[in-house]
């Protein structure tokens, strides 16, 4: 038998309908959940999307992820696939705050819940909702434990702070978050270097580099993120400068995010504090407004993850709230 | 014999066939349909017609840069700073018309005000590019990636000046409506873009700067000897690439609303795998701006479709640049078996 070229034609696209079939089928049958995060730049953000596919898979959710990699146009255009592909929530990590305006207000479009997590979006008049740490107040408990810790040790100290993105409201909140507390502590702590870090590893390694040329008498150290700490230590050992606490130049040094290497730093008593955000707590709050956003119930805007400081002194009893350590426990046994 | 002359026949058929699909201009259309036809079983929505809205969306800035690029390919040239000029172009017209304090803020020149300091944004770049290029005797190579890590530098510091965060947003409506709007049921953009696609066509098809582009590109001694003015048309390619990319950064800031310094940064691969893959050679003398309509078409489809898979970044640019490399091999075989066939 010859087939037209005509007839070819039909059969093929009939055979890739037919193709098509069991695909929407399944996709119909089981809700889609989309992750569209900014980068997986850092272990917070790496166990953050592990612990919503955990919580997603065991709610019966299918979950389909994107990675913008600090793009905010390829951010907008991952929205967009993903109403097209018509899924049933967006849990989102945006790269700026404004930026990520249009994707809300087409998710609104398409009725779809759309959930920041951990980030939230500038002020709009689009429906969203926003799972934030509450990051001024951890810092504050953070950096008034370090304070506390000067006090004691007496005498003066140089500061600097590595400060993140500061499109990123959660950066905002912890710069403000420190000088909340230095600024009502003027007389033993001056702040001698501010040092921008975009987020970026390399930007915040030469950052403080030059900060420790300019000062090398910086002895009371936070960063805005645990992911900075590899970069740290490294600057600090060039310098040798990195001492466990009890040495004479101890920096006296404090983070926030709770991951692995925080835990070991302060097991091993090289860090005084860390602020410590919930993940877990966090992705729980995350993935319920979306199944309450779907069932039509009232969700408000901003759902808050108190979090807590973690320090030498409270180690012990509070570790297991700290995500790090379960991974570090993961890790270690 | 006659059965000689039927096996001749035979051959002949498929041989034609291959010729015409390897040789067509449309080969890059011919292949986007064949991906589009592979790609709907798996999934059936990117034939929907809000998939094939998107995708005519997502072509359009990317178009209007690539479309510069055609010029400086052509030329053999490259441009690598199209992705600064976007960012630089972006903050600065953001600073112009921004409701928080914009230099024109709330004036009616604003956006025109806005829109104009973004043109002259991209055309002060290419006009550099183009003085490094031809005066200073620089590879274009070195000049535009030392003027893309400048202007990028420059468009974060730029952006300190107007705002304590990263972007500069509040921007008037009148501004937002031209990367979202539409008139007749018609994009904004797709007016915009429409033009700026026929008017390049026109000078590449129809003018003496569009034949003595290909001159330079072909052979830049060559065309000297014959009366081309190289160093101007050269200098002129990179202008027309820097305004280009201007208008791709009024489309993108005004689909997302804000200016960002970061903004494009992660295009670059986009912009000359488009082109590429359309079918400019990197080695100049060799473009048209329909090509780069068919390779945009291309890669905006194949980055939708992997988008709707929920394919991992790190897949995606894989296969990008699998694609893009095949895409030079084609090239390459093409040129190498065109005598043969």
């Amino acid at each position: 038998m010859r087939l037209t070229r005509r007839q070819f034609t039909i059969g093929t696209l009939i055979a890739a309908g037919t193709a098509g079939m069991p695909l929407y089928v399944k996709a119909q049958g089981k809700k889609t959940i989309a992750v569209l995060f900014d980068g997986l730049y850092s272990p917070f953000w790496v166990a953050g999307l592990d612990v919503i596919k955990q919580d997603l898979t065991r709610r019966g959710y299918e979950m389909v992820q994107a990675i913008s990699d600090k793009d905010d146009n390829r951010q907008f255009e991952q929205v967009r696939a993903m109403l097209a592909r018509k899924v049933d929530g967006i849990i989102i990590v945006q790269t700026d705050s404004n930026a990520v305006i249009p994707a809300i207000k087409a998710a609104n479009e398409a009725g779809v819940p759309m959930v920041h997590f951990n980030r939230p979006p500038a002020k709009t008049e689009a429906f969203s909702v926003a799972v934030v740490a509450d990051n001024r107040k951890i810092t504050n408990a953070t950096v008034e434990h370090m304070v506390e810790v000067a006090r004691k040790q007496g005498g003066k100290f140089k500061a600097a702070i590595l400060i993140g993105n500061l499109g990123d409201p959660n950066a905002i909140g912890r710069r403000d978050g420190f000088f909340d507390v230095v600024d009502k502590n003027k007389d033993i702590i001056d702040v001698v270097a501010r040092i921008p870090t975009e987020w970026n590893a390399d930007v915040a390694f030469a950052g403080l580099t030059n900060a420790f040329q300019a000062n090398p008498d910086i002895n009371f150290l936070f960063t805005s993120s645990d992911f900075l700490f590899p970069q740290i230590v490294q600057a600090m050992r060039v310098r040798n400068n990195f001492h466990p606490i009890g040495h004479k130049d101890h920096v006296i040094f404090g983070g926030f995010d709770g991951d692995a290497m925080a835990y070991e730093l302060l097991k091993d008593k090289y860090l005084d504090a860390d602020g410590v955000q919930d993940l877990f707590k966090e992705a729980e709050l995350a993935v319920n407004a979306i199944v309450d956003l779907q069932e039509g119930k009232t969700v408000e805007r901003v759902l808050l993850d108190p979090g807590f400081a973690i320090h030498q002194a409270n180690l012990e009893q509070v570790r297991d709230r700290m995500w790090g350590y379960t991974i570090y426990k993961q890790k270690n046994g | 014999m006659s059965g000689l002359l039927m096996a001749g026949t035979r051959s002949a058929g498929p041989r034609r066939l291959l010729r015409h699909l390897l040789f067509s201009e449309y080969l890059v259309l011919y292949l986007s349909v064949a991906y589009f036809a592979a790609v709907v079983p798996f999934v059936p929505q990117m034939a929907s017609a809000e998939v094939m809205r998107n995708i005519l969306s997502d072509m359009l800035p990317l178009l209007v840069v690539a479309i510069g690029q055609t010029f400086v390919l052509i030329v053999a040239g490259i441009d690598l700073s199209v992705t600064s000029i976007i960012a630089m172009a972006s903050v600065a017209g953001a600073s112009v018309m921004t409701g928080d304090g914009g230099y024109l803020a709330g004036s009616a020149l604003a956006v025109p005000g806005a829109m104009l300091a973004m043109v002259a944004v991209g055309l002060a770049i290419g006009a550099f590019n183009g003085f490094c290029v031809t005066r200073l005797g620089m590879p274009p190579f070195i000049v535009t990636l030392t003027t893309m890590m400048f202007f990028s530098g420059a468009a974060i510091w730029f952006t300190t000046f107007h705002t304590e965060t990263s972007s500069i947003a509040n921007l008037p409506h009148g501004f937002v409506v031209l990367g979202q709007g539409n008139l007749g049921g018609v994009p904004n953009a797709l007016w915009v873009v429409a033009a700026v696609g026929i008017a390049a066509h026109l000078v590449l098809a129809r003018t003496a700067l569009g034949r003595r582009l290909y001159a330079c590109g072909q052979n830049r001694n060559a065309a000297a000897v014959s009366g081309v003015p190289v160093a101007r048309v050269v200098a002129a390619a990179f202008l027309i690439s820097g305004a280009c990319a201007a208008v791709a950064s009024i489309l993108y800031t005004g689909r997302l609303q804000t200016g960002t310094p970061i903004l494009g940064q992660t295009i670059l691969l986009d912009v000359i795998g488009a082109v590429v893959i359309g079918g400019t050679s990197l080695f100049g003398g060799k473009g048209k701006v329909l090509w780069t309509v068919f390779g945009v078409l291309f890669l905006v489809l194949l980055d939708t479709s992997l988008k709707m898979l929920g394919m991992s970044l790190f897949s995606v640019f894989a296969i990008k640049g699998a694609v893009i490399l095949l895409a030079a091999v084609i090239d390459a075989v093409r040129t190498r078996f065109a005598a043969r066939l």
